[in-house]
């Protein structure tokens, strides 16, 4: 899909959830399931299949979301995988997420960790990368089992890692 | 012997018969005085013309005679020189022929010395190189063993340490990690990683 395309939807999505007034859960909700969409291949696999009817795969997303995410963001992931865009699903919600973080004077700060982070925990972490990196940001938290322990943290061009994996990886290739 | 005697007989009747000037002399050896002189000047005419006209003649035998004997005496000496000379010259080839023969001796020696010196020379670089690349398979080999040893222990302990690491990152450890990655990241200066 092209970048217009993509920032066309971003940009819809976008005023939907403004003007339904929940544009911060919906971002984050939808942040937290375009991430999911990368690392599950069996989600990939059952949104993006040509073989499996649009309706289904929209019946699908609806199951997997429901009572998990506000209804907005069933219908607007609903919508997206309808329209037969389900595998630039990750690109449109970035894209929405950087809009609504440039609405807000924001820099959008994606945290991965194995664990989930405490609320406490997100405000610190969220306090020590405004520190390190000068900018108002607005952090989004991923939890992703490949990190194994540990966090890293993008902010922009810039990666903080710390995981246990990288790790691995090192002591692996010195090996 | 009567008939001898007789026939000696009639020969001195002759002489006697021919004797006309009446003169007659019974010494068989020397004759009438006239008779010397008429001899002996019929000689003299007869040598003066012999010498007249048959001396040149035989002055020139004689002198081609001589000249011819010189002319023979000539080509002996000359050929004498070109015996002498084709003698010298079969010498002097003998001796080239020594030299030769000495030269080619040398030379076949001096062939020799050098194949032989090379082939020793060729001989210790095929040994030394020989040596060298046994050494290297050597050398190579015990490398691979030992790339293939560390390759395998490394193998090993990626596999291991997954699990290993896995295993032992209970949640009081992912907090520890987390809290620590806050408080470093927190005590960077402000706008150090911008």
């Amino acid at each position: 899909m092209s970048d217009a395309r993509i920032e066309g939807y971003a940009r819809a999505l976008f005023e939907v959830a403004r003007a339904d007034g929940t544009l911060d859960e919906v971002e984050d909700e939808l942040f937290r399931f375009a991430r999911s969409y990368e690392s599950s291949d069996a989600l990939r696999d059952a949104i993006t299949d040509e073989h499996v009817p649009v309706e289904k795969r929209q019946a699908i997303v609806e199951d997997l979301l429901d009572g998990k995410a506000t209804p907005t963001t069933v219908q607007l992931v609903s919508m997206v995988v309808g329209s037969g865009r389900g595998r630039d699903l990750p690109a449109i919600v970035d894209s929405l997420v950087q809009r609504a973080s440039s609405a807000k004077q924001l820099d959008v700060a994606e945290v991965r960790t194995a664990v989930a982070l405490t609320d406490d925990q997100q405000a610190r972490l969220k306090a020590a990368l405004e520190n390190a990196t000068g900018k108002q940001l607005n952090l989004k938290s991923v939890v992703d089992p490949s990190v194994v322990g540990g966090v890293v943290a993008t902010v922009g061009d810039t990666v903080i890692d710390d995981s246990v994996r990288t790790r691995i990886d090192q002591l692996k290739s010195r090996l | 012997m009567n008939r001898l005697s007789l026939i000696a007989g009639q020969m001195l009747q002759v002489e006697w018969d021919v004797d006309e000037s009446g003169v007659v002399s019974n010494d068989p050896l020397l004759p009438p005085i006239k008779e010397i002189f008429i001899g002996g000047a019929a000689s003299l005419i007869v040598f003066a013309a012999l010498y007249k006209f048959a001396g040149p003649a035989i002055r020139k035998a004689m002198s081609d005679r001589t000249a011819r004997i010189q002319a023979d005496l000539d080509s002996a000496a000359a050929a004498t020189t070109d015996a002498e000379q084709s003698a010298s010259d079969i010498r002097a080839a003998l001796g080239d022929i020594d030299g030769e023969r000495q030269r080619l001796f040398a030379e076949a020696e001096q062939q020799a010395e050098a194949i032989l010196t090379d082939g020793r020379a060729r001989l210790d670089a095929e040994v030394a190189e020989l040596q060298s690349r046994a050494e290297a398979d050597v050398a190579s080999a015990a490398t691979r063993g030992g790339d293939e040893l560390r390759s395998e222990i490394g193998r090993h302990a990626a596999v291991s340490i997954d699990a290993v690491v896995t295993d032992t990152l209970d949640d009081a450890a992912q907090q520890e990690l987390i809290e620590s990655f806050i408080q470093r990241v927190g005590a960077t200066p402000t706008g150090a990683t911008s």
